[in-house]
C-alpha cells in the first residue's frame, strides 16, 4: 500500500491551500478519501468520535444494492433472451445484460459525480457520499430500453434541480434520485411507459417482443376487469405469486425482485441504516389500504379492489421504493413518530395510486415524492408535541 | 432513596479505567490558576509578577461581579503571568516557598455553623474565594450571589471518563462531607446527594445522607440530567450543584479558616502506562504526571474527562473544576480503505461494525473517523442525548439564529455532554455550537 500513499501524499500539496489546483480540493479529498481516512484530530471535547462516517453509512447502502444491480442485469439478459426466443444459458444472458445496464450506470456515476464535483468546487464543499448512493438507485429504477441520453438528462435533473439548488446533500427536500426518474418519466412518456419498454430488444428484434407481450404485472393488472380476477390473469400470462417475490419479470432494472429488497431492508433494518418504522409503516399501509378495497369492492368493475393485498408487495417497485427510496434519512422525517405516518401514507397512496389512477400504473415513485414535501410537515407536528411536554427553561 | 433510571446516554468502551489504588506524587515546585477555564468571566488581576502570595491570598477577581473573588492555591512568589491572545490570561504561575503560609479566613465551629446567619456564610464563603465551586443550572455559570436556589444538587459520582471515584476521594473524609452539606443546608432549605447505585452501596457512612441513587450510562450522574429527570415545574430550573469533591473543599475552609489546596485526581486513559488515583494539589502541574504518559507514544492530555475536556499538555496546570487527566492516542495516521474495514476493533454507538459484538475495551484516539459532511439527518444524536434535546434540530436552528426555537426545542437544557458530536458520522462538532449559543444567550440575560 506504500505507493498508494506515496502517490497521494506527492500530490497532495497541489490541492491544499496555496498550491496550484487548490480549487479541486473537493474533488481530491472525494479520491483520497476512498483510499485513506482523513488524519484530522479533535481540537475540543469530545475527544474521541465514533468510527462510523458518512462514508461508511453510505456504502451500506450501496453495498445492500450491488445485489439488485447483478439480479438487474441477468435479469435484463434473461427478459431479453425470452423475448427474442434465444436460448437463456446463464452466461450470454448474464453478458447482453451487462451489454445493457452497465453503460446506463456508468453514464449516471460520471454526469452525476461532474455535477456534485462542480458545485462542491464552487461551493467549497466535500463531495457528499450521498451522491454515489443516488447514482447506484437511479439507474435501477429505469427500464432497460432507456436511451443514455435521457440517463443523464434525468441524472443531471435529479441532482441538480433535486439537491444541488437547495445546498447539496443534506439540504434536499426531495429524494434526487426519484426526482430524476419522475423528470424522465413526464419529460419523455414514450420511453418511460407502456408495454414495450421493459424488456431490452437487441439484434434489432421488435417483433420478437410482441409476440411475447413485455407487459408488466401492473400493466396487466389494470387493463383486467372484473370480474376476471388479477391474481388469475397474472398467472395465466406467466406471472405467479413466487415469480414475482423473486422477481424474475420484466419490469425496471433493479427493482422487480421483492425476495432482495427484503433482504436488504433487513440488512439496513439491522445495521441501524434504515428506519424500520418507515418500511413497516409502509407495508402496513399497503395492506390496510388493500384489505379496505377489498371490503369496498362489491360488484365493481374494478378488478384491482379484489386484489389480494399481498400482490401490492411483490408487484412493480413498491418493495424497492420502500426499502431504500422511503428511507433516505434526508427527505424522510426526523423525529420517530413522524416517520410510521410517513411510511403509511406512502403506502396508502401508493395502492390509491396504482388503483384509482389508469394513467400511472406505478405509484410509488409519486408517493414518496408527495410525501417528501410532507415530510417538514410531518415533523413540524411532533416537534410541537415534544416541545409541548418540556418544562420550559427559559 | 429514590432510584432514578436515565433511559438514554452512552458508555464507550475506553479502557485505561484508574485503579483505585491512590499514588502519592511528590510536591511541586510551583503551581497556577488557570483563568481562561474558568467559564463567564473576565479576571481582573490583582498580583504582578514578582509579588509574594500566601495561600489564599487575592490573585485575581472577576470585572463584572468583583466579589467573585480567585485566590493562590500557593504559597511563594508570582513567578510569570502567560497573557495570550487577546490579552487573555492563561496562567498565573506561583513558585512556592518551602515553608508556604497561609491567610487565616477564622473557622466555624459545628455550633458556630448552626448560629450564622445565611448572609454571613455566603460572605465567608465569597471571603475565601470558593463561592466559584456552586455552579448554577441551567447556564452552569457561577451561583448568583443574591438569590436563593430552588435546591443544592451535590453530584458523587461523574460517568465521565474518567473522573474520580466518591469511595477514594471520600475515604477518611466523610466527616468533613457531612459539614460540607451542614453548610450547603443552610444556604438551601433543600439539599439533594446523588450517588451511583454501585458507590452508594460502598459509601456506608452516607447512606442516610444520599437521597438519590442514578442508575443509567453516561451522563446520567450530570446534575443537569437528573434535574431534567425529576423536576416537575420549571421554578426548579435555577437549581445550583457542586461536586461532591468540591462539598470537602468548601467544608475545609470553613471547618479550618484556611484556603483547601488538596485535590484528589484520577490518571488514566488507553495511552496511560499506569492510572490511578493521585493526591495532589490544587493548581498542579501537568508535567508531574509525565510518568504516567506510556513512552515513545503520541498522547493527547486531556484536563479533565474525554468527553468535556480541555486538550492541554505537560506545560499546563490543573485548572479549578478539574480533577482528572486523561491520556489517549493522538490519531495521526491516515487508515488504509477505513470505511470499508469490518471493524471488529473500531468502536462505534452505531451497527454498523462488527465492533457491536465485542464487548472488550476498544482503542479510541483523537482522530475525527471521517471528513466533515452535511447532517443526513440519521438520528443518532436523539438518540443519545439525555436531555431529549434533538441536537440536529436545535444545532440547525442555532445556525439560523432562530432563538424562539431552539429555546423551545430545549436548549438551556444542554448539559454540554459531548455525546451528540461523539456520535455524529458527519463529524458536526453539535456540542460545541450548542454550549457557544447557551453561553452566548446566558451572557446576554445576565447584562440585561
Amino acid at each position: 500500500m506504500k505507493p498508494v500513499k506515496n502517490f497521494f501524499d506527492s500530490i497532495r500539496p497541489h490541492f491544499e491551500k496555496g498550491g496550484r489546483f487548490s480549487r479541486l480540493y473537493p474533488f481530491y479529498e472525494a479520491i483520497e478519501s476512498i483510499f485513506y481516512g482523513p488524519d484530522h484530530v479533535t481540537r475540543q471535547g469530545p475527544h474521541v468520535r465514533d468510527s462510523l462516517d458518512v462514508k461508511r453509512f453510505m456504502t451500506i447502502v450501496i453495498l445492500a444494492l450491488i445485489p439488485h444491480l447483478i439480479f438487474g442485469i441477468y435479469n435484463t439478459g434473461y427478459q431479453a433472451h425470452l423475448a427474442a426466443g434465444l436460448p437463456l444459458d446463464f452466461f450470454p444472458v448474464f453478458t447482453l445484460g451487462l451489454w445493457v445496464v452497465m453503460p446506463m450506470v456508468l453514464v449516471t456515476y460520471a454526469v452525476g459525480f461532474f455535477w456534485e464535483s462542480l458545485f462542491a468546487v464552487i461551493r467549497k464543499h466535500h463531495i457528499s457520499e450521498g451522491l454515489f448512493v443516488t447514482c447506484m438507485l437511479f439507474p435501477l429504477t429505469l427500464p432497460p430500453t432507456t436511451p443514455l441520453w435521457q440517463v443523464a438528462v434525468g441524472i443531471s435533473f435529479g441532482v441538480v434541480i433535486g439537491k444541488e439548488i437547495f445546498g447539496g446533500t443534506g439540504r434536499n427536500f426531495l429524494n434526487p434520485a426519484l426526482t430524476g426518474r419522475a423528470f424522465i418519466f413526464f419529460a419523455y412518456p414514450a420511453q418511460m411507459s407502456g408495454d414495450k419498454v421493459w424488456t431490452a430488444t437487441i439484434y434489432n428484434n421488435n417483433a420478437a417482443v410482441d409476440a411475447v407481450s413485455g407487459a408488466t404485472p401492473l400493466a396487466i393488472a389494470t387493463l383486467t376487469e372484473a370480474p376476471e380476477r388479477i391474481e388469475q390473469v397474472l398467472v395465466d400470462s406467466g406471472y405467479s405469486f413466487s415469480q414475482m417475490f423473486w422477481g424474475l419479470y420484466p419490469g425496471s432494472i433493479g427493482s422487480t425482485s421483492a425476495f432482495l429488497c427484503l433482504v436488504g431492508a433487513f440488512i439496513l433494518i439491522i445495521l441501524g441504516i434504515a428506519s424500520y418504522r418507515i418500511i413497516l409503516g409502509g407495508v402496513l399501509g399497503v395492506l390496510m389500504t388493500g384489505w379496505l378495497l377489498n371490503l369496498l369492492a362489491g360488484g365493481s368493475s374494478l378488478a384491482w379492489l379484489t386484489l389480494n393485498p399481498f400482490y401490492h408487495l411483490v408487484m412493480g417497485g413498491l418493495a424497492f421504493g420502500l426499502a431504500y427510496m422511503a428511507t433516505d434519512p434526508v427527505s424522510a422525517p426526523d423525529m420517530e413518530n413522524a416517520k410510521w405516518i410517513y411510511g403509511f401514507l406512502i403506502g396508502v397512496l401508493t395502492v390509491l395510486i396504482r388503483v384509482f389512477n389508469p394513467a400511472f400504473p406505478e405509484g410509488i415513485m409519486l408517493a414518496i415524492l408527495f410525501m417528501n414535501l410532507f415530510a417538514p410537515f410531518l415533523d413540524y407536528f411532533a416537534v410541537k408535541t415534544v416541545c409541548k411536554k418540556r418544562i420550559p427553561n427559559v | 432513596m429514590n432510584l432514578i433510571r436515565v433511559r438514554k446516554g452512552y458508555n464507550i468502551k475506553i479502557g485505561g479505567q484508574p485503579s483505585e489504588e491512590l499514588l502519592s506524587i511528590s510536591r511541586p515546585g510551583k503551581v497556577a490558576v488557570v483563568p481562561e477555564r474558568i467559564p463567564f468571566i473576565k479576571p481582573r488581576l490583582k498580583v504582578k509578577q514578582g509579588d509574594a502570595v500566601q495561600i489564599g491570598s487575592l490573585l485575581f477577581e472577576d470585572k463584572r461581579r468583583p466579589f467573585l473573588k480567585f485566590l493562590s492555591p500557593g504559597g511563594g512568589t508570582v513567578a510569570d503571568i502567560d497573557i495570550g491572545h487577546r490579552r487573555v490570561i492563561k496562567k498565573i504561575v506561583i513558585r512556592l516557598d518551602p515553608d508556604e503560609r497561609a491567610v487565616d479566613f477564622g473557622f466555624l465551629s459545628e455550633s458556630d455553623l448552626v448560629a450564622i446567619s445565611r448572609r454571613d456564610l455566603v460572605a465567608k464563603i465569597l471571603e475565601g474565594g470558593l463561592w466559584s465551586l456552586l455552579r448554577a443550572l441551567p447556564s452552569r455559570d457561577i451561583a448568583p450571589r443574591d438569590a436563593e436556589p430552588p435546591a443544592i444538587f451535590v453530584a458523587l459520582d461523574d460517568l465521565e471518563p474518567f473522573q474520580p471515584d466518591p469511595s477514594v476521594y471520600l475515604q477518611d473524609q466523610e466527616p468533613l462531607f457531612l459539614f460540607g452539606l451542614k453548610v450547603l443546608r443552610k444556604l438551601s432549605s433543600r439539599v439533594e446527594v446523588f450517588a451511583r447505585q454501585a458507590t452508594a452501596g460502598v459509601l456506608k457512612k452516607l447512606n442516610g445522607h444520599i437521597t438519590g441513587q442514578v442508575a443509567g450510562r453516561y451522563p446520567a450522574d450530570d446534575p443537569g440530567v437528573l434535574l431534567y429527570a425529576i423536576r416537575r415545574s420549571s421554578t426548579e430550573n435555577q437549581t445550583w450543584y457542586i461536586r461532591g469533591q468540591d462539598v470537602l473543599l468548601l467544608a475545609h475552609l470553613l471547618k479550618h479558616g484556611n484556603y483547601p489546596t488538596r485535590r484528589t485526581m484520577v490518571v488514566g486513559g488507553n495511552a496511560a502506562q499506569k492510572t490511578g488515583h493521585v493526591h495532589a494539589r490544587l493548581g498542579m502541574p501537568l508535567a508531574a504526571f509525565r510518568p504516567f504518559a506510556a513512552d515513545g507514544m503520541n498522547t493527547r492530555w486531556i484536563s479533565g474527562g474525554v468527553f468535556q475536556g480541555y486538550p492541554t499538555g505537560p506545560d499546563s496546570y490543573m485548572g479549578l473544576y478539574e480533577t482528572a487527566i486523561t491520556l489517549i492516542p493522538e490519531g495521526l495516521h491516515r487508515e488504509f480503505l477505513s470505511f470499508v474495514r469490518p471493524g471488529f476493533n473500531k468502536p462505534s454507538y452505531s451497527r454498523t461494525f462488527l465492533s457491536w459484538f465485542n464487548s472488550s475495551q476498544l482503542p479510541y484516539d483523537s482522530n475525527f473517523h471521517g471528513g466533515l459532511r452535511a447532517c443526513i439527518a440519521c438520528g443518532h444524536c436523539a438518540k443519545v442525548c439525555p436531555v431529549d434535546i434533538l441536537p440536529q434540530l436545535t444545532f440547525k436552528a442555532v445556525l439560523a439564529e432562530a432563538v424562539e426555537e431552539y429555546l423551545a426545542l430545549g436548549l438551556m437544557d444542554c448539559v454540554e455532554c459531548g455525546l451528540c458530536s461523539y456520535v455524529c458520522p458527519s463529524k458536526i462538532e453539535l456540542s460545541s455550537i450548542l454550549t457557544a449559543a447557551r453561553r452566548e444567550y446566558h451572557q446576554e440575560q445576565s447584562q440585561t
